[in-house]
């Protein structure tokens, strides 16, 4: 039985989110701790859309086999290759009302995002612990 | 996995925030000061904050920072003077009166400065909390294998 069979997606998935969420969360901070900045416009990381792209050309795929036929071929915009090449985008959030030193931080909405992503890291280390915990318990035999 | 950049990024800020902090301090308590070592009356002073990107290894992190592909600290650059004339307020007996009667004081208004240190408190505090973040989210990552 190959190794896929016991992690299947769910692990390399998992841990890619975690690495992504981390990323974002040095965003976050960047953009906290540039809150009152001249001229400083906020960025955070995207990757929910390229992250679901890569999953489904994963499942699509044949298992063992790579979503392009040629290891230099360039995939299809949108369709990432595999989960492990998921890097996310960058992208500028400004706030609607742009201060008259063109700093463009809210930091209520930045709280919420610094919130958000922690739980969503919080609940990634957790599926993968419980994933974890029923391989162990399966491997015990109880 | 980098928290620790994400912590370096948020104790910039504070240290900066802190920085400013002293500044108001300094006005307030300056806030009636008529004589400096310049001579004159104090002058209000004020942080100029600018974001920094952390320091380039290589010209491949160098065009990472510069494409925004690095996440910013933030630093005081410079320390400013408010170019603002001083206050003028009538009172003969002060011995650094001028020929009117008129004595400078400083071009401090202490309700704005009261309201800038709530600003720089609240600050702090988003950066303090995102620091937390950060030591809570890796301190959870320790527990995927327990």
């Amino acid at each position: 039985m190959p190794i896929e069979g016991i992690f299947s997606n769910t692990i390399e998935l998992l841990g890619k989110s975690i690495d992504l969420r981390a990323k974002n969360h040095n965003h976050i901070s960047a953009n906290l701790a540039n809150a009152e900045t001249p001229n400083y416009i906020p960025a955070t990381l995207s990757f929910e859309g390229e992250l679901r792209d890569a999953l489904k050309s994963n499942k699509s795929a044949n298992p063992g086999k790579k979503a392009v036929s040629h290891p230099r071929h360039i995939p299809l915009k949108g369709q990432a290759n595999s989960l492990a090449s998921v890097e996310g985008r960058i992208v500028e959030t400004p706030a609607p009302g742009i201060g008259r030193d063109g700093n463009a931080v809210e930091l209520e909405q930045e709280m919420g995002k610094l919130a958000a992503n922690q739980i969503m890291y919080n609940a990634s280390v957790q599926i993968i612990g419980k994933k974890f915990e029923g391989l162990k318990s399966a491997i015990k035999g109880q | 996995m980098d928290f620790f950049t994400s912590m370096d990024i948020s104790s910039s800020a504070l240290t900066a925030e802190r920085t400013r902090m002293n500044l108001i301090s300094s006005n307030i308590a300056n806030a009636n000061s008529t004589r400096t070592q310049e001579g004159g009356p104090y002058k209000r002073k004020d942080a100029v904050f600018a974001s920094t990107a952390p320091a380039a290894a290589s010209f491949k992190s160098a065009l990472q920072s510069a494409a925004r592909k690095n996440s910013a600290g933030v630093e005081v650059i410079e320390v400013v003077e408010d170019p603002n004339p001083p206050r003028l307020q009538y009172d003969p007996s002060h011995p650094d009166a001028d020929a009117q009667g008129y004595v400078a004081y400083p071009n401090v208004n202490v309700v704005e400065e009261m309201a800038d240190m709530i600003a720089a408190t609240r600050a702090y505090e988003a950066n303090i909390t995102a620091s937390q973040a950060a030591k809570s989210m890796a301190m959870k990552t320790l527990e995927i294998s327990r």
